[in-house]
């Protein structure tokens, strides 16, 4: 075949994943504490052709290639709910969360109670606190959560102390792994306390970091790019079909 | 084409989004009623590239992998039980909790049933009950002739019975608390039953322990926020469009593919 069908077809399938990750950004447009993605391509080339007898060196049939994924980790719009357990995060911290898999990191602030009073993700799973699982005793009431993580509940006529969260940063967030559900884990990376200028909001949990805006001109984009190589195609095609009809057009002598 | 159905879990998701937004809007004005809200998580993702696979026999590792995400799932719709608004209403029976607590209902098959919802009645026989006619646990029976009917804060039920002059102490109204009370299941007319997620109830009269407060001739409003669900209607609603564009796109990109075939 010829190469601009092929160059054509590798942009084309990078295309659809291009729009299999625009629609799973859209999909989690109302995901809490969700970060969009986007694909970055790079250049293929391939192996030179070896034709000396041009007068022109050969170039090199350049592919695209689609190379990455990188996650936009930029600050989600806070939205207020309300509940009392629901923290959103501030700056680049993560909230960790026993998983029977192993430690799991997350930025989806919404949170509960579970019946044996400790603060679970709406998986269930625990949320570790700077000492340990964060644990509530029966009749805790008014729960406070302060800027720093610290909370604190008024049991009976008292406030009791009820540990703090425990809030974590990684040097490089693009190399965390997402694992549906909110969570990401950290392959080959340890991470680290949280910086000072990480802080919670109680009442408030962090909306997806999607803008439709811009997830729908880039759907544009790719919608535009597919049709106009689905041309360029064609246009091989009939290239060639007029050129073997031309050229296999031996006039009768 | 994998965006189709992932556009298509995107749609399912703002549906059911809907459905919650519109079952709060539909109780605005239902005693004790707890506003919802639907709750979404992403799904797998697909790694095409993993990050941090070696690049090189030299150690180079890949700084960025490919995932591709598979769309989104409800995870659940929680209730938000935080207290709403109290209305006055003039009505003796009309009770409200400021604070934690549920009523305790006896249901006619025995089980117990809780609720925020103290508009209640009194049946033939004098019993203080729900507007459903179920018997108010532990139970409060007003003599004939009953008249000046009070509920202080801590629960206790008094009224002036005739030919004397104070009041006599009829029973006691008594509060149940949970550990985790969004773990409760609703099953409608404002009621609520335990389950494994709630924990245990735990009984106790008002003002006591941290439950809540009683405050006579008052009722609990919804606590649903007018604003709020309109704009989280909008946004639901734009955001089920905007998956609809995306079906659209993938399908416009397997038309133009399919048309290149001649």
């Amino acid at each position: 075949m010829d190469n601009a069908l092929l160059v054509g077809l590798s942009r084309q399938v990078a295309l659809q994943r291009e729009l299999d990750v625009i629609a799973n950004n859209i999909a989690n447009i109302n995901t809490n504490g969700f970060k969009g993605e986007s694909v970055q391509f790079e250049e293929f080339l391939s192996s030179p052709a070896r034709a000396d007898s041009f007068p022109l060196a050969d170039r090199r049939v350049s592919f695209v290639q689609d190379r990455a994924t990188i996650a936009d980790f930029s600050q989600g719009p806070l939205a207020q709910t309300g509940s009392p357990l629901d923290v959103a995060i501030s700056g680049d911290g993560f909230l960790v969360v026993d998983t029977p898999a192993g430690e799991r990191y997350t930025r989806n602030g919404a949170l509960s109670r579970n019946a044996n009073g400790e603060l679970v993700t709406s998986e269930g799973y625990r949320v570790r606190g700077a000492q340990g699982p964060i644990q509530f005793d029966q009749n805790d009431a008014d729960i406070l959560i302060a800027r720093d993580g610290a909370i604190s509940a008024m049991n009976g006529n008292q406030i009791a102390d009820r540990g703090k969260f425990l809030l974590v940063r990684f040097a490089d967030p693009q190399r965390l792994t997402k694992e549906g559900l909110s969570l990401y884990s950290a392959p080959g990376q340890q991470p680290q306390a949280a910086t000072a200028d990480t802080s919670l909001q109680q009442g408030m949990v962090e909306k997806s970091n999607v803008q439709p805006v811009a997830e729908m001109g880039r759907m544009i984009e790719v919608t535009r790019a597919y049709a106009a190589l689905a041309n360029l195609m064609n246009r091989t095609q009939d290239l060639r079909s007029t050129a073997i009809n031309k050229l296999a057009d031996v006039p009768a002598s | 084409m994998r965006a189709l159905y992932t556009a298509a879990t995107g749609m399912a998701a703002q549906e059911l989004n809907v459905q919650v937004i519109s079952n709060n809007i539909a109780n605005m004005r239902t005693t004790g009623f707890k506003r919802q809200r639907a709750e979404f998580q992403d799904l797998m993702y697909q790694n095409l590239r993993r990050v941090g696979s070696n690049t090189s026999a030299q150690g180079t590792k890949l700084p960025i992998g490919l995932d591709i995400g598979a769309g989104v799932k409800t995870s659940g719709t929680p209730r938000i039980m935080a207290q709403g608004s109290l209305l006055p209403t003039d009505r003796e029976l009309d009770v409200a909790i400021r604070g934690e607590g549920f009523f305790r209902v006896l249901m006619p098959d025995n089980r117990t049933a809780y609720s925020r919802a103290g508009s209640f009645e009194m049946d033939d026989q004098g019993r203080l009950v729900t507007p459903e006619g179920y018997l108010v646990d532990p139970a409060i029976t007003f003599p004939q002739n009953a008249s000046n009917i009070s509920i202080n804060q801590q629960g206790e039920v008094s009224a002036l019975l005739p030919n004397q002059t104070a009041s006599t102490v009829l029973g006691q109204i008594q509060l149940a608390r949970f550990v985790n009370k969004s773990g409760l299941e609703a099953i409608g007319d404002n009621l609520f039953l335990e389950t494994a997620a709630s924990g245990p109830p735990q009984n106790g009269n008002p003002s006591v322990d941290g439950m809540g407060t009683l405050l006579q001739s008052q009722l609990e409003q919804a606590n649903v926020n007018a604003v709020t669900e309109i704009s989280d209607l909008i946004t639901a609603q734009r955001a089920y469009a905007m998956n609809a564009k995306v079906v659209t796109a993938a399908d416009d990109m397997l038309q133009q593919t399919a048309n290149m075939m001649r």
